[in-house]
C-alpha cells in the first residue's frame, strides 16, 4: 500500500484535542498555564503554521545538524583559532556562551510549557520540537566551549555563568525568568518566540555567524548556523496565535505582551549584541555598525511582521529608535570600566582607527563618549591605571538590571527614572522599563537588585572584593582589557610620531 | 549621624553611580564626594568652576553648607551635580 502524501495526514496526526470526561477542561488546561484568556476551545484549534515538520522528518535533520556542527569541530580542533584569534573575538565567545547556554535550557521548559498547556493542538506539536531544539542548543552551547577551558578558565563560566549573581547574568535570568519560566503558554509563545526570537535572535545569530566566519571562526559560525535554523522553525509559534487573540477581542493583551517582550530583549540586545559588534569584533572584520544591523535586520523586518499579524508598532517606537544611538555604547563604556566583574575581557575597542569608525557610523561619538574616552586614555597613558577602574557600582535599573546611562559629555543626558511602590523606591533606566514595572509591579515588586542586595547587607564585605566574592569572580576569571591596553601604546607612539 | 545612600548623576559622566554620604555632609561635601567617582576617571575636571548639588529634575541648586539631614532628600534619590 502506497504512503499517503504528508499534506494529506498531517492534519488529521496533529489534532490531538479531545473531549475530557475525568476531569474540567480548566483542570485539564489551568488557565494560568495555559494563558487562555478565556478564548473558547474551537478557536484555538484554528491554530495553523507554515513549517508543518513531521516528527520523522525532525529527528533526520536534527541528525543531520548534529553530525555536520559536531564534524566541523572535531576536524578544526588542531586549526589553532583558540590561539591565533584575536582577543576581542575570544571575548564574544566567552560573553555569548556563558549568557546563552544555560538560557537555552530554561527555554526548554518554557517550550515544554507549550507543549504541554497550550491549547492549541498546532502548537503542542511545534512547541514539542522546539523543546528538544532547546535542549539541544544548550547541550551544544556548553559542549564547544569546554574545549577551551582548560587553557582559559573563563571559558568555563559558559556553564557557571547562570549559578552565579554576577550582575550580567542577574540581568539575563531576570529577563529570560520573566518570559520563559514565569508565565502561560500564549504569554510565552508572544513574548519568547514572537517577540525575542523572531524579532531579534533570529537575525542576530544569522548575523552572529557571519561574524564568525568572517573572523575565521568556523567551528562558532557553523554552531550558530545550526542553532538559527532551529530558531526559525520554532520562532513561528507564536505568531499565528497572534490571529487567533486578534480575531477573539484580545489584540490589547497580544500588544502588551509584545511590547514587554521587543522592550526587554532590546535592553539586553544593547548589552550583549552592541559591544560585541561595534567594539569587539576587529575593525577590519566589521561589516555593518550596530545601528545598521539593528536597522537593516530588526527594525525593518519587525515592522513589517507587527503590520502584517494586526499589531501596531509599539508606544516606544520612537524612543526605542532613538536609543540605536547611544545605549549601546553606554553599556560598553560600563562594560569597560567596571570590567572586574565580568566573566569575559572587554575590548575597548576605541583606537584612533577605530574611533574614527565610531565617528563615522555614529556622528558625534567623539564629542560625547569621545569625552569620557579621552579621560581613561589620557589616565592610562600618564600611567594612572587606578583611575581607569571604579570605586563604587553603578546604579542599575530594577526591570533591565542594567546600568542606568546615557549619552555624556556636553548633550549630557543621563537622568533617573524613579517610582514610589507601596513605600519602596525603584530606579529605571528609561520610560520603558518603568512601564514594563507598571504593568504587573506585583510580578516584579520582590526582587532585588544588586545595588538593592549591596545596600541590604548581601553583599560582605562591602567593596570589590566582597563584590567578586558575591557574583563568584575567581582569580583567573575576573575580567581585564582584552588587548592588555595595547591599544593605550599605539596612541601613544602615534602621538609621539605626530610631536616629532 | 549616619551613613545616607544617594545616587550621583554627575554633569558630563555617563552612567547613575552609588554615592554613600554622610547625613552630617554638607552640599559641598557632597559634590567633592560625587566628583570622586566621576572627576578624573572619565569626566575631566573645570578648574575655576564649583561643584553644585540639585535634586534631578529641578533648576535650582541646594545651599551649598545645607547638610543632607536638613534636606528632604531621601535615600538613593538622584542627585545631579553640575558645575557652576
Amino acid at each position: 500500500m502506497a504512503n499517503l502524501g504528508r499534506l494529506d495526514w498531517y492534519d488529521l496526526a496533529r489534532t490531538t484535542n479531545w473531549t475530557p470526561t475525568y476531569v474540567q477542561e480548566d483542570e485539564l488546561f489551568p488557565p494560568q498555564m495555559s494563558g487562555s484568556m478565556g478564548i473558547p476551545m474551537p478557536a484555538w484549534e484554528s491554530y495553523d503554521e507554515p513549517y508543518k515538520q513531521t516528527y520523522p522528518e525532525y529527528v533526520r535533520i536534527q541528525r543531520e545538524k548534529d553530525a555536520g556542527a559536531y564534524s566541523v569541530k572535531a576536524a578544526l580542533e588542531r586549526s589553532k583559532m583558540f590561539e591565533n584569534a584575536d582577543p576581542g573575538w575570544l571575548s564574544v565567545l566567552k560573553a555569548h556562551f556563558g549568557a546563552i547556554a544555560r538560557a537555552e535550557y530554561s527555554a526548554s521548559t518554557a517550550e515544554a510549557r507549550m507543549a504541554r498547556f497550550g491549547k492549541a493542538p498546532g502548537m503542542r506539536n511545534m512547541a514539542t520540537m522546539g523543546m528538544l531544539d532547546e535542549i539541544r542548543h544548550g547541550q551544544i552551547q556548553l559542549f564547544f566551549p569546554h574545549e577551551h577551558c582548560a587553557k582559559d578558565r573563563q571559558f568555563d563560566w559558559a556553564h557557571k555563568a547562570y549559578d552565579t549573581n554576577e550582575w550580567a547574568i542577574l540581568a539575563s535570568r531576570h529577563m529570560f525568568d520573566d518570559m520563559m519560566t514565569t508565565r502561560g503558554a500564549v504569554d510565552v509563545a508572544l513574548m519568547l518566540t514572537f517577540a525575542f526570537e523572531t524579532g531579534f535572535t533570529n537575525m542576530q545569530f544569522l548575523g552572529l555567524a557571519a561574524d564568525a566566519a568572517e573572523a575565521g571562526d568556523w567551528t562558532f559560525s557553523n554552531l550558530i548556523s545550526s542553532v538559527q535554523t532551529d530558531e526559525s522553525r520554532h520562532a513561528q509559534i507564536g505568531g499565528p496565535l497572534v490571529a487567533i487573540l486578534i480575531e477573539n477581542g484580545k489584540k490589547a493583551e497580544a500588544q502588551k505582551m509584545v511590547d514587554i517582550g521587543i522592550w526587554r530583549a532590546w535592553k539586553l540586545f544593547s548589552v550583549l549584541t552592541g559591544p560585541m559588534m561595534d567594539y569587539y569584533t576587529p575593525l577590519e572584520h566589521r561589516k555593518q555598525s550596530f545601528k545598521e544591523f539593528m536597522l537593516e535586520w530588526i527594525v525593518v523586518q519587525f515592522e513589517r511582521s507587527l503590520i502584517d499579524l494586526g499589531l501596531d508598532k509599539p508606544w516606544f517606537w520612537d524612543q526605542f529608535l532613538e536609543e540605536l544611538d547611544y545605549q549601546h555604547h553606554g553599556m560598553h563604556l560600563g562594560v569597560w570600566f567596571w570590567r572586574p566583574t565580568v566573566w569575559w575581557n572587554p575590548a575597548a575597542g576605541v583606537s584612533a582607527e577605530e574611533r574614527a569608525w565610531l565617528e563615522e557610523k555614529y556622528p558625534g561619538w567623539n564629542a560625547t563618549w569621545g569625552t569620557n574616552w579621552d579621560v581613561i586614555t589620557d589616565n592610562l597613558l600618564a600611567g594612572k591605571k587606578e583611575l581607569s577602574y571604579p570605586e563604587t557600582l553603578p546604579v542599575v535599573c530594577n526591570m533591565c538590571q542594567l546600568p542606568i546611562n546615557a549619552t555624556p559629555g556636553p548633550a549630557w543626558k543621563v537622568r533617573d527614572f524613579p517610582l514610589e511602590y507601596k513605600g519602596r523606591s525603584y530606579h529605571f533606566c528609561s520610560e520603558g522599563c518603568q512601564w514594563c514595572f507598571k504593568q504587573e509591579p506585583e510580578r516584579y515588586a520582590g526582587h532585588l537588585s544588586l545595588i538593592d542586595r549591596f545596600l541590604a547587607g548581601m553583599v560582605q564585605p562591602m567593596n570589590l572584593a566582597g563584590g567578586l566574592k558575591y557574583m563568584s569572580l575567581e582569580p583567573g576569571e575576573i575580567g581585564d582589557d582584552a588587548h592588555n591596553y595595547a591599544w593605550v601604546e599605539k596612541i601613544r607612539t602615534d602621538r609621539q610620531k605626530d610631536a616629532a | 549621624m549616619a551613613l545616607f545612600p544617594l545616587t550621583s548623576n554627575f554633569q558630563g559622566d555617563f552612567v547613575l553611580q552609588l554615592l554613600p554620604v554622610d547625613t552630617d555632609n554638607t552640599m559641598d561635601e557632597v559634590a567633592a564626594a560625587a566628583a570622586h567617582h566621576s572627576v578624573g576617571r572619565r569626566v575631566a575636571a573645570r578648574p575655576g568652576h564649583v561643584m553644585r548639588v540639585r535634586r534631578q529634575g529641578t533648576e535650582e541648586a541646594f545651599p551649598r553648607t545645607l547638610k543632607v539631614s536638613e534636606s528632604d532628600l531621601k535615600p538613593m534619590e538622584c542627585i545631579e551635580v553640575i558645575w557652576e
